[in-house]
């Protein structure tokens, strides 16, 4: 059993006690016994989105015409990813990334996650760490289009990020695109 | 008096006690010198081995270690048993809000019923799913008649199966925001990023 060695060498009493480890390991037993019952082994997660609904108009205030922000519209294909940034009506540039085969359960497109963050720096709008808005993506695909790919599009969506300074001036990494869906 | 000769005077004397007084017998009447060397240690080795504690307890504190590092406070979230949910990297974690099950036949809100996927389906085309709409509608109303001082958050999570068409995504991604949810999370499967 475990014990505390502190040779006095005098005469009395012997220093050496015996710590009674029964209690001890019952404890740690009672312990691991409660977090294997209560462990959850499978953990999920979400991934945002936003259906940019705009609020309801306030008749008091002047509207003032602004300057439309640059939105990136990302086209699902079916051999490719076309990357288009648009300023109103207007067409800014047009990228293509080729689409490589996917099998299996989990779905990715590291490429298109490289190409999105090198278009996000060069067309990007909300860049700052102070800037608390971030730009937008608008996602097009097929009607036919399984789940699974949209998410694999969105897991490379939000693969970039920016710092964010946040309430109390702490910064925060962020991902640098909101995604909404294309209704027509 | 010798054990052998104590034996023969026993089965000589019909009245004899047949209970003795309890003592040693299994060394003593019985002389079993090899039980009896070990276990005095006389010479080998004692069969009282003492068992070793501390690697014990040193298994059972990183155990326990372990399952305070992977405990989760907001514990296990029910998902519906038909729905396979695909898995991502790069997401956050999940918050309280109304679940919007999507499955290959039917949309349950928090495990009610509130439409058919099939007859998204076979429309083809996106439309808004009625039932859904008022059942979000009705859970909208009450979470304001229970915070009436508090900005509503509209947040919903979407547990949809990995194989929905993007149709059926859509058509539920609107109603959702119809009836007042615009800002809408995907359930997914965490996977854990590859190390740089």
């Amino acid at each position: 059993m475990g014990g505390v060695d502190v040779s006095s060498g005098g005469k009395g009493r012997s220093v050496n006690e015996e710590i009674n480890m029964i209690p001890f390991i019952d404890m740690l037993l009672v312990t691991v016994a409660f977090l294997l019952i209560t462990a959850v082994w499978v953990t999920f997660s979400r991934i945002n989105a936003n259906a940019q609904i705009p609020g309801p108009p306030n008749p008091e205030k002047e509207v003032t015409p602004q300057t439309p922000e640059k939105v990136l519209h990302l086209h699902i294909l079916e051999n490719e990813f076309s990357l288009v940034w648009k300023q109103g009506a207007t067409v800014v540039s047009e990228t293509k990334v080729p689409k490589p085969e996917q099998a299996g359960e989990f779905i990715k497109y590291p490429d298109l996650g490289k190409k999105l963050g090198e278009e996000w720096k060069l067309h990007g709008g909300h860049q700052d760490p102070s800037d608390k808005k971030v730009d937008q993506a608008v996602l097009h695909s097929d009607n036919k289009l399984p789940f699974k790919e949209i998410i694999g599009v969105l897991d490379s969506l939000y693969e970039t990020k920016r710092e964010m300074v946040i309430q109390g001036g702490q910064r925060e990494l962020v991902p640098v695109f909101n995604m909404s869906f294309s209704v027509r | 008096m010798s054990v052998g000769a104590h034996r023969q005077h026993a089965h000589k004397d019909p009245h004899a006690h047949a209970i003795n007084q309890p003592s040693k017998k299994l060394f003593r009447g019985i002389p079993l010198h090899f039980v009896w060397r070990k276990t005095q240690g006389h010479g080998q080795r004692s069969v009282n081995a003492p068992l070793a504690l501390i690697p014990f307890i040193d298994l059972l504190l990183v155990t326990v270690i372990f399952l305070l590092m992977t405990f989760s406070a907001s514990g296990e979230i029910g998902v519906d048993k038909h729905i396979k949910l695909p898995q991502a990297e790069n997401v956050v974690d999940v918050l309280d809000a109304p679940m919007v099950a999507v499955n290959g036949n039917q949309v349950l809100v928090d495990g009610n019923l509130a439409g058919s996927t099939r007859a998204v389906e076979d429309l083809g085309r996106m439309q808004k799913i009625d039932e859904l709409f008022d059942m979000l509608k009705r859970k909208r109303e009450l979470w304001k008649s229970f915070h009436p001082n508090k900005p509503f958050p509209g947040v919903c999570i979407l547990q949809v199966d990995e194989n929905i068409p993007a149709l059926v995504v859509k058509s539920v991604f609107q109603t959702a925001a119809y009836a007042g949810y615009p800002n809408i999370s995907f359930m997914v499967r965490k996977r854990a990023k590859p190390a740089d």
